[in-house]
């Protein structure tokens, strides 16, 4: 690349976040067209954010006035966007604008953390991020006091959960996960990220099988919007990294989780390998129970490069 | 009214629970934290003996003493928190007013302890921890009142959520306290209750009775510069006697002080009604001098055999590691000492067991420890790492110790202080004996010494320590989801204890390789280890032919 081309991409690039970011442009141009399964769209994080959730009709689709949503991204670990173990600030930040804008009463930005909560919400950027739309917004419940046993009708293993009382009082869930790897579960995207919402997930690392008691969970709690963060992909080391970052700037949405999560698995590569969405179980048994689709083959996708 | 004394107290009293406070909260302070402990005079003599050390930051309580010479026992009446107190302990539950026994004689009792103390710190052994009051009362804010108060402001927190959400308050509504937990705190509950009780008896029955620091200064303070004296008003009704807190006056003469017992509270001025007490610097020697009771030399000489003798006991139990380590000496297993702790016996003959340590460890995995280490280990502190981990960025322990039981390193030598070492029970892991996918210990440790390997026999890739980049932080035994005992624990194998030099320097001529994910190095894109040939953890061989 010389440095006429850089420029010009950097302009384009100036230009499309400016469109994304006043969110006026794009979707006049966009939105035509059905809605598709999937929307994938590459560019920087903030306006790939936005295009992405425009390409499925736009957030009013999803958020009502007066909604209560629950933005669940991943922030359980105490680094910094480049690592990619959490996920973008920008795009967090994008998704509860939005919300804002179709109107919602209440935006939470909600994750159970595994390193220290202080730490995670501050080194992660997250909550830096969401500043401008509410001071506050970004929590991480830990006391059991605010959480909920719920049972899991539809659960094989796991038949029951104590889930945060926030999200089961809310209207909205939305999984804004980011693309890694996970070392048990093959990748950590939006169906394992649902862990991420209950009080004791160690119980489906060591009485459940975790792949199934994934999918058990994600029965009750199915996100209504999916938007994956594939802008960095950790590609190897997961959950925690440091690991191989691959960027793909890219971002994945889908109002089924299933479908998200398996074109991510295909889309990028795992330890330098590419793999079926099928190859990791909790995808295939949830396609299986009927949660959602992983044959992404089938699904009407439209990609769109910024 | 509330008098000048009773102002001093309670300054005194805030002041050291602020700065235990701040302690607590971790904070970053150039506050002296411990200061109120190095003002102990029996704390910190009997430590600069047992340990044999000389230390700038023991000059307070030679103050004290200094101070005392002088002024007589002020500390006692104004200063100390112990008194505050019991002072206040007094007020709830004493019998004011009523007439109360004489203790006579038990008062000598504070001299039978401070010379058994002195036996045992003579032969390098060091039980102040059960008498010393700065000890004591660090322990009872630190380690009983401090929990207690979390306890009830968090279930305080959960039942204002209902209100906290009607008026939208966020905050609040997520706003949660960790609630700390300690060992050894029903020992602080029964002797502080049995303090109080006796506060039934007489008031301040400890610091009359029970103190070794009393006693120091008792010794001390028989004639003060600045002292009672009672003129030829006095008409002998003997309501100063009545009155005075320590017994200092005698019943029959109110003439007579006790200086040695005074702590110059000035009660019995206020109470004078001829208005003839005043607290001077005496110039002639006054005729109404009378000496106080006091142990014989013999009573002296076996309060400090008997301490001596209890002190060899102790030495000579099973789990002391007098001397120098090697075969038969039968360390107790599991005990992990914080990082930058001293060789165990430094580490008991300085450590004062004022449990500030534990008070301010964030994760709380600090635990004061019963007969785990012998009675000579008696509190002292140990991690007890499945209740917590112990964060490889905090040196918050040595930061806080005043006795530098623990030492004060900075956060790259704490780094190297290496603890323990992880070890894994295969017959309890999820992936060597139920073959369940489970990386949890590699995920969370800091220090990446934890490695899966794929095993063959196994579908699932299994866990692995090395040694050489494993601290024993203890990340792993915690987060382990095996229930009860995890099925990777930290044992002290490894632990790197030194009095003086580096932990760095020490770490690499042992051929370790310690370090945590530096800061810097997060925008490198950091390639992550390799796996063999095409393996990826968690996912699935491709022999769906692909539906």
């Amino acid at each position: 690349m010389n440095r006429r081309e850089f420029l010009k991409c950097q302009a384009t690039g100036l230009l499309w976040m400016l469109a994304g970011g006043s969110g006026i442009l794009l979707p006049k141009r966009i939105m035509a067209g059905p809605v598709p399964d999937l929307a994938v769209v590459k560019g920087s994080p903030a306006a790939a954010t936005r295009a992405a959730v425009e390409l499925l009709g736009g957030m009013k689709q999803f958020v009502k006035p007066g909604n209560r949503v629950v933005i669940k991204p991943n922030m359980s670990f105490p680094s910094p966007p480049e690592r990619a173990s959490n996920t973008h600030p920008e795009v967090v930040r994008v998704i509860a604008a939005m919300c804002k804008e179709a109107g919602a009463d209440r935006i939470l930005v909600l994750d159970h953390t595994l390193a220290p909560e202080e730490l995670c919400m501050e080194n992660s950027g997250i909550r830096e991020a969401c500043k401008p739309i509410s001071e506050k917004m970004v929590f991480t419940p830990s006391d059991e006091s605010l959480y909920k046993t719920k049972k899991i009708p539809k659960g094989k293993v796991m038949t029951s959960t104590d889930i945060m009382k926030e999200v089961l009082k809310s209207d909205v869930l939305i999984a804004a996960p980011v693309a890694k790897s996970h070392s048990s579960a093959g990748v950590s995207l939006s169906m394992k990220g649902m862990m991420g919402l209950i009080y004791n997930r160690r119980v489906m690392h060591w009485r459940f099988d975790l792949h199934t008691s994934i999918v058990d969970l994600c029965t009750v709690l199915k996100a209504d919007l999916t938007v994956i963060d594939g802008t960095r992909v950790l590609s190897t080391n997961g959950p925690r990294g440091p690991g191989k970052v691959l960027n793909k700037n890219t971002v994945i949405a889908s109002k089924d989780m299933v479908a998200a999560d398996a074109y991510a698995v295909s889309a990028f590569e795992w330890y330098g390998k590419r793999f079926k969405p099928g190859q990791v179980r909790h995808i295939r048994e949830a396609h299986e129970r009927g949660l959602g689709r992983m044959d992404v083959e089938n699904l009407t996708i439209r990609a769109i490069d910024l | 009214m509330i008098t000048f004394r009773r102002a001093v107290q309670i300054f005194s009293l805030i002041l050291f629970l602020l700065l235990l406070g701040l302690a607590v909260s971790s904070t970053d302070t150039p506050a002296p934290l411990d200061l109120f402990l190095l003002l102990d005079p029996v704390l910190v003599a009997f430590t600069a003996i047992s340990a044999r050390i000389l230390a700038i930051a023991f000059i307070p309580a030679f103050l004290v003493l200094l101070v005392t010479l002088f002024f007589g026992r002020v500390f006692c009446g104004y200063m100390c928190p112990m008194g505050t107190t019991l002072d206040g302990g007094d007020k709830l539950f004493g019998t004011q007013g009523k007439k109360r026994p004489q203790t006579g004689k038990l008062s000598l009792l504070k001299y039978i302890v401070l010379f058994f103390l002195l036996g045992a710190s003579v032969l390098g052994v060091s039980f102040v921890f059960v008498a010393a009051p700065l000890s004591l009362i660090t322990r009872f804010y630190g380690l009983l009142v401090h929990p207690v108060l979390a306890f009830f402001s968090n279930e305080t927190l959960v039942l204002i959520q209902p209100l906290a959400e009607w008026f939208g308050i966020d905050t609040l509504v997520f706003m949660r306290i960790n609630t700390p937990r300690f060992a050894t705190q029903l020992f602080v509950l029964a002797f502080f209750i049995a303090l109080f009780v006796l506060a039934r008896v007489s008031p301040r029955f400890w610091c009359r009775n029970l103190c070794p620091s009393g006693a120091l200064m008792a010794l001390v303070s028989r004639k003060p510069l600045i002292r009672r004296f009672v003129s030829d008003d006095c008409t002998e009704c003997g309501k100063c006697a009545h009155s005075c807190p320590m017994a200092a006056i005698i019943t029959d003469d109110p003439h007579i002080t006790l200086h040695e017992e005074c702590i110059v509270c000035r009660t019995c001025q206020n109470t004078c009604p001829e208005n003839a007490i005043s607290f001077n610097s005496v110039k002639a020697e006054s005729t109404y001098e009378k000496k106080g009771v006091s142990l014989t030399r013999r009573q002296f000489i076996y309060s400090g055999l008997a301490g001596a003798a209890t002190a060899t006991v102790g030495l000579t139990g099973l789990n002391s590691v007098y001397g120098k380590p090697g075969p038969g000496q039968v360390a107790p297993q599991g005990l992990i000492r914080p990082p930058g702790a001293l060789p165990e016996m430094d580490f008991l003959a300085q450590c004062v067991r004022c449990g500030e340590c534990m008070a301010a460890c964030p994760t709380n995995t600090l635990q004061p420890i019963w007969l785990d280490a012998g009675f000579m280990g008696l509190f002292s502190p140990a991690l007890n790492l499945r209740r917590s981990y112990c964060s490889p960025e905090c040196n918050m322990c040595g930061e806080v110790c005043p006795t530098d039981a623990i030492r004060r390193l900075s956060l790259n030598e704490r780094m190297w202080a290496k603890t323990g070492t992880a070890v894994i029970f295969r017959r309890k892991c999820l992936a060597w004996e139920q073959q369940k996918s489970c990386m949890v210990c590699d995920e969370v440790c800091p220090y990446k010494a934890v490695e899966f390997i794929k095993e063959p026999g196994n579908r699932v890739p299994v866990p692995q320590v090395h040694e050489e980049k494993c601290a024993g932080c203890g990340y792993c035994e915690h987060f382990c989801p095996v229930q009860n005992q995890s099925a990777i624990v930290v044992t002290p194998m490894g632990a790197i204890r030194m009095s003086e030099g580096s932990y760095v320097a020490e770490g690499t001529n042992q051929g370790l390789n310690l370090s945590i994910r530096p800061k810097s190095a997060y925008d490198t894109q950091p390639e992550g280890k390799v796996w063999g040939k095409g393996f990826a953890p968690g996912f699935e061989d491709d022999n769906s032919g692909g539906d």
